[in-house]
């Protein structure tokens, strides 16, 4: 049977065999995917996370039990991630790079041969437009959405790992969720400025 | 719809106010909920919009690039990275501290030999004219504190030029891993690095020698390109012997997107030509 988060970090700080691997194994993805969301770079996004990771294997001796291992983690990210978009802010160039990365059309994968380039733009614009209303949120609107919406947590367990009330996880969720639902109603209603012209 | 079997408007006020977290499963009395949508035309067009619009949010579209990640050999490179860091890490708290302190005391020893020696002068010059000593001179910064100072300064200047020796090296190791990377025996097409990682590791040793002796507000970029140095160093520490085509490509392009062999050139001169802060 697995440990559960708390018991598995009490093994990573007893420097018990296997259970650091296990710990990055069980939350790498998640981490990613909060990486993604403040960074919206995938290089950038894995970095933040091996940083975090290392940073957390060199501070486990320290952690504490009061607070959540993933809210643990989850803080120490989002401060890698403070960092690097300051960095960033001081070399635009990695701007430039993160807009090209996520740039309309880049995420053209080789989907159904039959596929029309015409139905590829579609479904392009309209992975963009997710992309963005997921992006656009506010930090803890966006955190709670990602841990629900793709990490399947519950509402009580998104709360225990962020260490606030249910009260407010359940407001977050539903803030979210119909701010991503009325930008992807408008969006398909108001085609992007400049669209159609020339 | 009568108006006797139509829901209150109050009601649906509150049934869309609750329908995202419906969707979720995270409603108040969604029994109640589900019946009002059964009987009530307008809050069931609207549920069938949001559901079909949530449904749409999928994670291939918000972390376009997740699938290409192969989790399992990123979660061995952290762990790896990890312990390499811990590694280094150790060696910084034993050895340099050592080295720290005994560069301390060689200063401290240095101004106090410095003072003594111009107080042996200023001795001698007073002994030859019979000068009496300046009154001011009680109030001026005594020849310690200027050794001290003088000292200070030097060993700044000292650790800037170890900290781009440093650099230079890393960045030929870079290199040497970019272009002539050398074929493992197995055959199938992995590279042999054992001997970049020795020299990774010792590089990682030196690198955290200087970065605690860089704080200064001109010593930014220098500090800052050391410590994506060490990034990169770790990752190449952390590579298996033979290691993969793909993580040599995954290296390289870290590299190239950070422009890295670039800035390191631009800041290792500018140390080299003078510039006291890089």
């Amino acid at each position: 049977m697995e440990p559960d988060d708390f018991a598995l970090m009490e093994a990573v700080r007893e420097d018990r065999e296997g259970a650091f691997e296990r710990f990055v194994a069980r939350f790498q993805r998640r981490l990613y995917r909060l990486a993604w969301g403040y960074l919206r770079q995938h290089d950038d996004a894995l970095d933040a996370v091996q940083e975090t990771m290392v940073k957390i294997y060199l501070a486990r001796a320290t952690y504490r039990p009061a607070s959540h291992p993933f809210t643990w983690a989850s803080r120490i990210l989002a401060n890698q991630c403070l960092d690097h978009l300051r960095r960033r802010k001081a070399r635009p160039s990695e701007s430039l790079e993160a807009a090209q990365e996520a740039r309309p059309g880049s995420d053209l994968t080789a989907g159904d041969p039959r596929d029309t380039p015409e139905h590829h733009h579609e479904q392009s614009e309209f992975r963009r437009r997710v992309r963005e209303a997921v992006a656009l949120l506010p930090e803890s609107q966006r955190e709670v959405f990602v841990l629900r919406h793709f990490e399947d947590m519950t509402l009580e367990e998104i709360a225990v790992t962020r260490g606030c009330a249910l009260g407010t996880v359940k407001s977050s969720l539903h803030r979210a969720a119909a701010a991503v639902r009325e930008r992807l109603e408008r969006g398909a209603r108001e085609p992007r400025a400049g669209e159609g012209r020339g | 719809m009568s108006d006797k079997g139509r829901p209150p408007a109050s009601t649906c006020d509150s049934v869309r106010e609750r329908m995202t977290l419906h969707f979720y499963g995270a409603a108040e009395e969604p029994e109640a909920l589900q019946r009002h949508l059964e009987g009530c035309a307008g809050c069931a067009a609207l549920w069938a919009r949001t559901v079909a619009t949530l449904r749409s949010v999928d994670a291939a579209a918000v972390f376009p690039r997740e699938h290409e990640v192969d989790w399992a050999g990123f979660a061995r490179g952290t762990v790896a990275r990890a312990r390499a860091a811990e590694q280094a890490q150790g060696a910084v708290a034993v050895t340099p501290f050592r080295a720290r302190t005994a560069g301390r005391r060689a200063f401290v020893w240095g101004g106090a030999l410095a003072a003594a020696a111009m107080l042996v002068v200023l001795a001698g010059l007073r002994m030859r004219h019979g000068a009496p000593p300046p009154l001011a001179a009680a109030h001026q910064p005594g020849p310690a504190a200027e050794g001290r100072d003088g000292a200070r300064f030097l060993q700044e200047s000292v650790t800037r030029q170890a900290a781009a020796r440093s650099l230079r090296d890393g960045r030929a190791l870079l290199v040497d891993l970019m272009q002539a990377p050398v074929r493992c025996r197995r055959s199938d097409g992995s590279y042999d690095v054992a001997l970049e990682k020795t020299r990774a590791n010792d590089l990682l040793r030196r690198v955290s020698l200087y970065q605690g002796s860089l704080a200064g507000p001109g010593d930014r970029r220098l500090a800052e390109l050391l410590g994506q140095l060490e990034s990169l160093l770790l990752q190449v520490s952390a590579m298996d012997d033979c290691t993969a085509v793909q993580a040599i490509h995954d290296l390289r392009a870290a590299i190239e997107r950070r422009q890295l062999l670039l800035r390191i050139d631009l800041v290792t001169r500018e140390v080299e030509e003078g510039g006291t802060r890089a």
